[in-house]
């Protein structure tokens, strides 16, 4: 599994690297924002992934409350951390974005807004986690506190666009050119298997910490196949 | 140490009552000995009402004495002042369960885990509500502005922000005060998600002292029954999780 | 003379308006390059946080 897992990586760098030529080369630039729409192929997968990645760290909440499996409160926590490393990135790079287009580095848009306190409630997610010791109470802790932020995404997207509808709108790009739209898609792929490699890589690292915070390998063994070092190397 | 004993106190009464306790009675029960316990210590509502005045005093200062913008932003400072106060009313909620062991021997009880928790978090709601009706003619003074719209919708908007501070509040309280750095975990876990209440309390507030022309009124109160009614429901079907060994 | 100037005036005007195009932002590059730069640095730093931290996991493990 571990050769899948790296071909992943492999095949999701090398299409970077042809996403780099294609964005910022191949693509053109577009009719309003010129080519400092090209932070879009970046930016916008990025966010995706972070989605993704919370939607994914729900699901593990809930199913870890139905029934207790050390593997997916793992699956919890790596992908609580990934989503959290795209999330700020993507972030960022929407205030690059926004910065030449609405110029200013920040204009409390929607969707910013609401990626931004997911971003400081994941965060918190993962300070709770490095602060509660005991790995059960902290596994349903951590559950109980992402089941509770993700509800909240809806009403916080509300809440900012009526609270934003009395100032102005930002609007968005469309992606009409069918150019443009291949260079997203094929970034949202790359994208997408970095987002599974970073996932699965930091899943075994979570399983590794908890086989040694509880020294108990044998229990740990609910289908998940227990590498020794040889094997793992 | 008067905190604990009544805690313990509190939890005998329940002891020697009824077998099973029921929901509604197990929720008067734990409101009845939280309210008692805040009464005895008074001391603690009375340094929580004078932090809350401090910190709108503060705003006053560092915004500036320009009085048309302190009018305008008031709701927000009310609102911020009583976020910060319901901080300190959370984390000792909790503290005085964990201290003496006291929530061990509410567990070993027959008390259901959800009344405990509409029994906290009406009290830390209670707390809270009484706080922010204190707060209002300090609000009034030191901002200089009128209730447009009249004291009910004043009320309601109070009391909705209130409950919806208090429902996630106690929920992760309870997390918070078994955790390291429980301080900063409190603050960390809860302000992200009260950002929509807080809008909707903020902005409702302001409309109530400034006028409503465009009817936002009723869309800010909207948001605010949606977003209790979706955290105390999560309570109630989280918090059993929270405390169970 | 005139008509002279007037042409002149009229020829640099058309290649402004070409120059500048319909609304278009002009350059901003480096936006672009920041951009893409903390996205591969991003990347590339966690790569190795994860390989730091995996290595650190089998150590312990074989120490056990």
């Amino acid at each position: 599994m571990n050769r899948v897992r790296w071909a992943i990586f492999i095949v999701a760098v090398a299409m970077l690297g042809v996403g780099a030529w294609l964005a910022l080369a191949w693509a053109p630039p577009d009719r309003e924002m010129g080519d400092v729409q090209r932070i879009m192929y970046v930016h916008v997968p990025q966010v995706w992934m972070a989605l993704l990645a919370a939607t994914l760290n729900f699901g593990c909440s809930v199913a870890y409350l139905f029934k207790k499996s050390w593997k997916t409160d793992a699956l919890a926590e790596a992908s609580a951390e990934v989503g959290v490393l795209f999330g700020a990135v993507g972030i960022s790079l929407g205030s690059i974005w926004g910065r030449p287009t609405w110029g200013v580095w920040w204009a409390w848009d929607p969707r910013l807004t609401t990626a931004a306190i997911l971003l400081v409630a994941y965060a918190g997610y993962l300070a709770l986690r490095r602060f509660v010791e005991d790995p059960e109470r902290r596994a349903v802790w951590s559950a109980v506190t992402a089941i509770v932020a993700y509800v909240d995404v809806p009403l916080i997207w509300y809440s900012v666009q009526w609270w934003r509808s009395l100032h102005q709108v930002q609007s968005s790009p469309k992606t009409v050119d069918p150019q443009m739209t291949l260079v997203l898609r094929w970034h949202a792929f790359a994208f997408l298997g970095l987002l599974i490699f970073f996932i699965w890589s930091r899943y075994q690292i979570a399983m590794a910490a908890r086989k040694h915070e509880l020294a108990m390998p044998a229990e740990l063994d609910e289908g998940a196949r227990i590498q020794t070092s040889q094997a793992a190397r | 140490m008067q905190a604990t004993a009544a805690s313990a106190l509190g939890t005998n009464r329940i002891a020697l009552s009824a077998t099973r306790v029921g929901l509604l009675r197990g929720l008067a029960l734990v409101l009845t000995k939280d309210m008692l316990i805040e009464w005895r210590t008074r001391a603690r509502l009375n340094a929580l009402v004078i932090f809350a005045f401090g910190t709108l005093l503060i705003f006053s200062f560092a915004l500036g004495p320009d009085t048309q913008l302190l009018q305008r932003n008031a709701g927000g400072y009310l609102w911020l002042a009583l976020l910060f106060a319901s901080l300190m009313a959370l984390g000792e909620s909790f503290r005085i369960e964990r201290e003496n062991s006291a929530l061990e021997g509410l567990r070993l009880l027959p008390v259901d885990p959800r009344a405990l928790f509409l029994g906290k978090a009406l009290g830390n709601a209670a707390v809270l509500i009484g706080l922010a009706f204190v707060l209002v003619p300090v609000m009034v003074g030191l901002f200089g502005v009128s209730i447009s719209l009249g004291f009910g919708p004043l009320a309601l908007t109070l009391i909705l922000g209130c409950l919806a501070i208090s429902a996630p509040g106690t929920l992760y309280s309870a997390v918070a005060s078994n955790a390291r750095a429980r301080d900063v975990l409190l603050p960390l876990l809860l302000f992200p998600l009260i950002i929509p209440a807080l809008l909707a309390a903020v902005k409702a507030t302001s409309v109530v002292l400034q006028g409503d022309p465009m009817s936002q009124l009723r869309s800010w109160f909207g948001l605010l029954v949606g977003f209790n009614l979706v955290y105390w429901g999560l309570g109630v079907a989280l918090f059993p999780q929270v405390v169970e060994e | 003379m005139r008509l002279l100037e007037l042409a002149g005036y009229l020829l640099e005007g058309a290649s402004t308006a070409e120059r500048v195009g319909a609304g278009r932002i002009v350059g901003g590059w480096e936006y672009v390059y920041a951009a893409y730069g903390i996205t591969y640095a991003a990347i590339i730093v966690y790569t190795l946080s994860l390989w730091l931290r995996r290595r650190s996991a089998q150590q312990s493990e074989d120490f056990r």
